[in-house]
Formats: C-alpha cells, structure tokens, sequence
C-alpha cells in the first residue's frame, strides 16, 4: 500500500492529556518492576539527602504516560497491527511525586521502509510532557510501527 | 553501587553488564506498573492472536533495563537522552544480556557518550540504542 | 591504500543510526589490533548522502572513507557502489520498491555496482525471493557476512554463492559506533577510491573476514535474580 496522507497534519498537537498527580508508591513500584536499586529511585530517605533533594523516578517512567489519544482520529492505518518501533527520550526534569504531568501530542514524521517482516509504515509520535510549574520535563519520540 | 567520575571514564570503556533470566511473571509485572496489562505482554494466546510467536516484553521495559544497567554502573549518572529502536520482539523465558560501551567524552559539559545493547544468548541484538549520560566530575 | 574495508555502514545520515562518521574513526584506531581495517563504506539507508564530505577525516585517522547507499527492492536490500548523478536521476533511491533487474541492469550500465547485501535474511534477502522468482541476471557478488545477521542467516549464503557462482564480501551493517568493522572484506589489490572499489567488486579477488570475538559459553541464569531484587 503506497504511502499516502495529508501532510499537513504533521507537526499541529492532536491530543493534550492531563495526568492525576505522580504518587511516591508509582515511583517504588516503576523501580521495583525494572530492578533498580539506585537510592534515588528506591529509598526515600537516602533520596532526601541526595543532590534531588527526595525521591525520583527511574528516567524511562514518562514513558509509561499514556495519552488519551494514541494518533489521531483521521490519520489512515497503514497496517493491520501496530508494533513499538522504538523511543527516543530527552529528559530535561526528574519527576517527583506530586508532580501533575502534562503531555501534548504531535505527528513528528511518517516514512515506509522494508525489513524482515516485510514493508512497513512508521508514524512518529512527538510527546511533549510538562509539570505544573510549566517546566519542560520530557519530549519523547515515539516511532510506532503498521504492517 | 558506585559512583564513577568523569575523569575516571574512558572512550572504550564497557559498561558494567547485565545478564538475567526474565521470566514472564516480571514481564507480567511491568506491564501492570506502566498500565500496559493487555494480551500481548501478559499471555501467550493473545500474543499469538496478533501474529507474535508469543507472548513478549514491552519495548519501553528493554529500554527501562538499559537504562538501570547505566544507573547499576554508576549511581550518580543522569541520563540526559536515551534512545532504543526495537529490532525483534524480546521473548521473555531466556536469558537476555544487557551490554554497553562508552564512545564518546564530552569535556564542554562532563556527559559521556554510550552505546547500549540488548542481546540474546545466539548474540541477536534485539535492542540497540545509545545514551548521552551526564557523570559527576572531581573538579 | 586499503586492502582491509568495512563495505556496509551506517552513520547518523541513515535515519535509524546513531553514530558519527569520526566517532567510528576513533573507535577503529582503539580497536586496531582487533579490527585492522583501513577502509569504510557508508551505506546510507535510501538515499546517496551527496553532502558528506569526510576528506578532512580521512587525512586525520588515514582510513579510506567511501559513500555508497542501501537501496530497497522487489528482490531484497541492496548496496549501490559508484553511485553517481546518472543512477540517481535514475533511480528514486526513497522509493521502497525498486525494480531489482533493472537496479542491476542500469547501475551497471551506468558505472556503479549493485549487490544484494544480507540474502538470508527473511523478506528483505535473496535467497526467499530466488525461492519464488526466476533469478536476477548481472549479479556480480552478494554480502555473505553480516555483521547484523540473525543465527542462520550467514550461514544460508554459502549455497547461493555456490550455486550461482558469485563473490562474497562481509560488512558489519553497523548501526552503532563500538560495531563497526565487525565483519569486513579483503582485497588482493589496493583501493584508493570509489571507481577502484567498483572494478574490484565487478572482477572478484575478495572474501569476507570476520572478526567478531568467539562468545563465551553463557550458563543458564536461574529465575533467582542476580541482585536478589526480583529481576
């Protein structure tokens, strides 16, 4: 299927989603689920004394932040399934608890290429996640995959 | 846990790896923190139902155990950006090795370059990416 | 002078690799014993990277740096070598469907070189399409060691090449910087630039070499994490 779709989409926000406010018990688990035993992320009070001040999360949780809308409404399927393709993160503020995220979705790109399971069609998602005092806490890419 | 300094890192240095076991139960358990509990990543059926052989670990979960492997090696490491692409669904029930190396040392700012890798027994790699991490400096 | 060359890299111009031309250098000069090689072909994904210029990178770490492209076809993937304004006016290298005989055909006819590079892998490889569709004419060479390849892959080669009687080269398919070399290609002669690498792909006189490090033996890891916290 030739790779067709209307290029303005690219580049305006399609989704802006607010989160209820990050809890210390998320941080823990998110920590426990991936093995971490870095302080920062597992003991509070060793956190309080470290260069943050308390606790963190692990820098791969706002990856865990899911919008409401994956794509948007109009934006044709170019596959049967969708697969990860891969993320790409910039982390610019730890997320603390009681942080209110907010994330804000744009189309970034869409391109087709070939690999082992055949054609496939990649639609970059650009997540821009802020906190409540309007800090810049993370941009993900995220490259979702159609085949 | 230890921290590593800027000036004690070379370009070429291998981080610290990671072998592991992962079984589904931790796959099941990630799903569940990150809100991701759909079949795919809990049961076997449901994986096979969408065409996978089984079955598999989240993409972000591979990224996140890259990610931990940078924190085990070094505990004051930031990790200003990471970046992953997915080549092969990562089938929990075997072992997985976590790999990395430092390319790159940027003296502006005391962040290090890294290569990080996720590979099957067979040497597969299934998840490459690489990491710009800010470290802690004597000075 | 190159006898010794990487012919299938990727730098940060392909979009799904993250590493800088002099990143590799420098990665070559610390891996020397290792990996001897004197040459490097960027292979970028779908596009030939007409800005490129890595002159001034080549006198500084003395490593022959040559531009090539991975192009994608109804046959499979494959490597342009001695891409030039003709073949591209030619050819829509974005274009994920190019027609393979006529790739082999025209870049020949044009003055570079096309081989199929990974041709056991599923779907994007040879061998499956020679399964199911009459052979392609004018094939020269096919990369017999990938540095990327899946168990198996490689190995399904050697029949192809046997069969059809093609040369065989290696390159690593190196997305990262501490992969390249891993697997590279030996020259008999000297190549000193692009027009010398085309002649010598056409005219035969290399194999592949690889110089992976043997894996070590990995035991099996109990479910017992091995940091006692649950992974």
């Amino acid at each position: 299927m030739a790779l067709e779709f209307d290029r303005s989409m690219l580049g305006k926000v399609f989704d802006e989603t607010p989160f209820p406010p990050v809890t210390k018990e998320e941080i823990l688990e998110f920590a426990a689920a991936l093995g971490e035993t870095n302080p920062l992320y597992t003991n509070e009070a060793a956190a309080i004394k470290g260069p943050y001040g308390g606790l963190i999360a692990p820098p791969t949780f706002v990856t865990k932040l899911r919008a409401q809308k994956f794509t948007p409404e109009h934006l044709p399927r170019f596959g049967k399934v969708g697969f990860d393709g891969g993320r790409d993160l910039e982390i610019y503020a730890p997320v603390r608890p009681g942080d209110e995220l907010t994330m804000l979705s744009t189309i970034h790109d869409i391109y087709e290429k070939t690999g082992r399971t055949g054609s496939m069609y990649f639609i970059v998602i650009r997540n821009e996640v802020k906190n409540q005092k309007g800090e810049k806490v993370a941009v993900i890419d995220h490259r979702i995959m159609q085949r | 846990m230890s921290i590593v300094y800027f000036e004690d890192i070379e370009e070429g240095d291998e981080i610290p790896f990671i072998d592991l076991f992962l079984s589904k139960d931790q796959v099941r358990q990630y799903a569940r923190t990150a809100h991701m509990y759909v079949p795919r990543f809990t049961d076997d059926e449901g994986a096979r139902a969408e065409g996978l052989p089984g079955m598999i670990a989240p993409g972000v979960m591979s990224m996140g155990l890259l990610a931990r492997m940078i924190s085990d090696w070094n505990q004051a490491a930031m990790i200003k950006r990471i970046g992953t692409t997915f080549r092969s669904p990562v089938l929990p029930d075997r072992n997985l090795h976590l790999r990395g190396a430092v390319t790159q040392k940027n003296e502006d700012d005391h962040t290090v370059e890294c290569d990080i890798w996720m590979e099957n027994d067979e040497g597969e790699r299934w998840v490459i990416g690489t990491t710009t991490v800010a470290v802690p400096t004597k000075s | 002078m190159a006898h010794i060359l990487d012919l299938h890299l990727h730098s940060e111009a392909s979009d799904d690799s993250r590493a800088p031309v002099e990143a590799y250098l420098k990665w070559l000069a610390r891996k020397r014993d290792e990996r001897p090689l004197e040459g490097l072909v960027l292979t970028e994904h779908r596009q030939f990277n007409q800005a490129g210029d890595y002159r001034e990178l080549e006198d500084k770490y003395g490593i022959l740096i040559l531009k090539a492209s991975e192009v994608e076809t109804d046959y499979g993937h494959m490597l342009v070598y001695g891409v030039n304004d003709d073949i591209l006016k030619r050819f829509d290298f974005k274009n994920v469907r190019l027609p393979a005989q006529e790739v082999i055909t025209e870049v020949t006819r044009l003055g570079g070189v096309a081989m199929p590079c990974h041709p056991g892998r599923p779907t994007i490889g040879l061998i499956e399409h020679y399964q199911k569709k009459p052979p392609l004419e004018g094939v020269v060479g096919v990369e017999a060691l990938n540095g990327g390849s899946k168990k198996g892959e490689n190995e399904r080669v050697a029949g192809l090449v046997q069969a059809y009687g093609y040369h065989a080269f290696g390159g690593s398919d190196s997305h990262l910087v501490s992969f390249v070399g891993l697997c590279a290609t030996e020259f008999d002669r000297d190549i000193q630039n692009i027009e010398e690498l085309v002649e010598a792909l056409r005219a035969g006189g290399y194999r592949p070499l690889d110089f992976r490090l043997q894996r070590p033996q990995t035991p099996i890891i109990s479910e017992v994490s091995n940091n006692g916290s649950g992974i």
